[in-house]
């Protein structure tokens, strides 16, 4: 045929060991009495894979579909709705600055061109350090507090283009203050092979409980 | 029943089904895109929204509710009254077919779906005919979803019907909804095609021309071709279809709703499998051979020809015996004939069923569904009318044979005549017969392909493709299917049946249901045909 089409017949190429470990599905099963399907693990399913191995990519979609006993057509399906979940790897830290209205209006435009500015970076990218990534978002529920940011789950309210040089150079820019929920308890540290306290990726509860 | 009032008018309509269904019935064209009967309901495409009379949470009284209800997703209940002639929907399904249109390509020159295309429909029944879209459209690329479609992203309507498909009917779930909001789109999983026995389906079901049929893909412009309804001789199940060609030339079949067989599906072996029709290696003239001379009689002496030669047969030869091999793929009424003409002339000759093609087990689906649960089954009988000719034998009564017995009694010369017919799809004389077959001293080998038998027989008659005859098979549960004709013969080639017709002594044109009416005097069965019922003129 003379004209593109988007190949979807052959598998995205991507390393063939197991990404999930035992440990892992076996934390991906506890999750199972909770619900009456096991496919209703997805959402705790993926928010596990993506703490842990930093991304979700398409062998660990298959990997997940494999646990729950679904097509990994459905973990994209889900997986696709929410822009919180990555199919590929991203930096260390990564700042969502918001886009919506109360933002836009109080300058989160000049906070986010601040921003690439001094990382050297556009949206959806990832500094060579791998450090940061930088995305936006619809709001960030903080509008009363506009212009705000997060990096990871931490909320930074009324930012503005002068505050992003002391912000960037802060090491606990991410890290939150509020309790951690019990809904994603990091597994037991033997049971999972990377490291989970020391790593800002791992820290990751539900974003809104950072707010 | 239910009474409902739609739009004034008073409207019975069956208890359990919805709004929608009933209006459809009763002959209201309300569009609609994600709603079809075959699947769970969505309710997401806002097409067929409705008003619908309430009571006023205060006052009780009853008014029309202000906000408009999906008609797709509300059941009909005694006394409920809906409109739909109203400003409030008309300006929603102008509104929604708007914004339907507002992202979408207006490649219908070269979009297969034009013709049958639900947006084109709509948008010119209920939308507006100019577009206030100042910006640049979405450019999405096409997708190469698997073997048999493609997916033009741009051209969805998002009405996940598709989806649903593969999740409640195929139950292989290849297809998603990926991404949110506008950038929603269809999708596989990469290397995870969309690759299972039903998936043609899809294309029938998408109402816009986003999932197309590579098969069909720019053949031919849909309103150039002429649909006939028939029956799919692919398996026992006989799922009714529709033939739809152009210049005597098949494009692509399409099924029909039965809710007997085959609901609104067939599967892909049977609506990809017509190609030899098409073959050119087919027989398409009868042939008489004496010695090594080899003659074209015309058609109209053919009949002529064959009682002679039977009759003097059997006239010459002091205990005769006489086979005939029907075959899964004849017509009942083509099989009639044959037989009433044998068993004129040789009241005792042996009837002998032909090979019946079997492949794998019966498949249903959903995977592991029983009872009630199975939406769709291909059996393993890979044939039309095995069952039809059971009947045919049962009533003929005499002699009988399996076709094994009767090879193996022909290559000892038990038989000294005999006619012996194909018409199989694919090669169907699997062990050697050509022994068999030069035992006998007057053979007809009537077949669409050539074969051991046809290279021995006196005289050799071209079968005709389904699509090429008419008449009925009766499938696996003994409903007796009418198929009728589409398409001519091959240059040269005559149906079936009316060669047999004038070879039985019947004079004038052959129909299958002129046969049928005969045959029921003998064979009651025949009084009674399944015929797929009617479709409301506005669902699809
Ligand atoms: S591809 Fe066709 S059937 Fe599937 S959601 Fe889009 S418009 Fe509907
Ligand atoms: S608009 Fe930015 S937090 Fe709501
Ligand atoms: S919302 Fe009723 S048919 Fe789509």
């Amino acid at each position: 045929m003379a004209w593109k089409a988007l190949d979807r017949l052959t598998p995205v190429a991507e390393g063939e060991a197991p990404l999930l470990s035992e440990a892992l599905r076996e934390k991906i099963r506890s999750f199972f009495p909770r619900y009456e399907t096991k496919r209703a693990a997805l959402l705790p399913a993926l928010h596990i894979v993506q703490n842990t191995l930093g991304h979700v990519s398409y062998q660990a979609m298959e990997e997940i579909a494999e646990v729950l006993d679904i097509h990994p057509s459905d973990v994209l399906d889900t997986l696709s709705f929410y822009t919180h979940f990555w199919t590929h790897p991203k930096g260390e830290k990564v700042i969502t600055v918001c886009r919506s209205l109360s933002c836009e209006v109080m300058g989160g435009k000049e906070v986010l061109d601040e921003i690439k500015k001094q990382l050297g970076i556009g949206l959806h990218e990832t500094t060579p350090d791998g450090k940061y990534s930088l995305v936006t978002e619809e709001c960030l529920a903080g509008c009363d507090h506009s212009a705000c940011l997060l990096i990871n789950e931490k909320l930074h309210k009324c930012v503005k283009p002068e505050d992003v040089a002391k912000l960037l150079a802060d090491e606990n820019n991410d890290k939150i203050d509020s309790e951690r929920s019990d809904l994603f308890d990091p597994p037991p540290e033997s049971a999972v092979t990377k490291t989970d306290a020391s790593d800002g990726t791992s820290d990751a509860n539900e974003a809104q409980e950072g707010n | 029943m239910a009474k409902i009032i739609i739009d004034n008018q008073e409207v019975e309509c069956q208890e359990g089904i919805t709004v929608l269904q009933a209006a459809s019935k009763a002959g209201w064209d309300v569009p609609h895109y994600c709603f079809h009967p075959g699947l769970s309901i969505a309710a997401s495409c806002r097409l067929c929204l409705m008003e619908q009379k309430m009571p006023h949470p205060q006052t009780r009284e009853m008014g029309w509710s202000p906000k408009l209800m999906p008609a797709c997703q509300t059941p009909v209940r005694d006394g409920l009254e809906v409109r739909f002639a109203s400003d409030k929907v008309k300006q929603n399904r102008a509104n929604c077919l708007e914004f339907y249109l507002l992202d979408h390509p207006l490649d219908c020159p070269v979009c297969d779906q034009a013709g049958e295309c639900h947006l084109q429909d709509y948008s010119q029944r209920f939308g507006n005919a100019e577009s206030r879209m100042v910006d640049q459209k979405h450019v999405t690329p096409k997708k190469d979803i698997g073997p048999k479609t493609l997916l033009y992203t741009d051209r969805c309507v998002l009405c996940t019907r598709c989806v649903r498909f593969t999740q409640e009917i195929s139950g292989t779930n290849e297809l998603c909804l990926t991404n949110r909001g506008s950038k929603n789109e269809i999708d596989v999983f990469p290397g995870r095609p969309l690759d299972n026995p039903l998936q043609g389906n899809v294309v029938d079901l998408c109402p816009v021309g986003c999932l197309l049929d590579k098969s069909f893909l720019f053949k031919r412009r849909v309103w150039e071709l002429k649909g006939t309804p028939s029956t799919c001789p692919g398996c026992a199940m006989g799922c009714s279809i529709r033939v739809d060609q152009a210049d005597e030339h098949v494009y692509r079949l399409k099924p029909r709703y039965n809710p007997k067989v085959n609901d609104w599906w067939m599967c892909d072996e049977g609506r990809f499998g017509f190609e030899y029709v098409h073959d050119d290696k087919r027989i398409a003239a009868p042939v008489v051979r004496r010695g090594k001379d080899k003659t074209t009689p015309e058609w109209q002496d053919l009949p002529g020809i064959l009682k002679t030669r039977f009759e003097t047969h059997v006239r010459e030869h002091e205990g005769a015996s006489v086979a005939v091999v029907l075959s899964p793929f004849m017509a009942c009424e083509e099989a009639w004939l044959l037989i009433r003409f044998i068993r004129d002339i040789a009241p005792s000759a042996v009837l002998v069923m032909g090979p019946v093609p079997v492949e794998g087990e019966d498949q249903q689906f959903p995977a592991g569904a029983t009872g009630d649960a199975v939406k769709f089954t291909i059996l393993k009988e890979k044939c039309p009318n095995k069952r039809g000719i059971e009947m045919l034998l049962e009533a003929a009564g005499g002699e009988t044979l399996a076709f094994d017995a009767f090879v193996e009694k022909a290559t000892a010369g038990e038989f000294s005549a005999g006619w012996v017919v194909g018409g199989y799809p694919k090669a169907w004389v699997e062990k050697p017969v050509g022994k068999a077959a030069a035992k006998f001293e007057l053979l007809v080998a009537q077949d669409m392909f050539e074969n051991e038998f046809t290279a021995a027989a006196d005289i050799v008659l071209p079968a005709c493709a389904w699509v090429e005859r008419d008449g009925s098979f009766a499938n696996h549960a003994g409903l007796i299917q009418p198929f009728a004709r589409s398409i001519e013969p091959p240059a040269g080639a005559m149906r079936d049946g009316q060669y047999l017709f004038e070879t039985a002594g019947f004079e004038g044109i052959y129909s299958g249901e002129r046969v049928r009416e005969l045959m029921a005097a003998t064979i009651p069965a025949f009084n009674e045909v399944c015929e797929a019922p009617p479709v409301p003129a506005h669902t699809h």
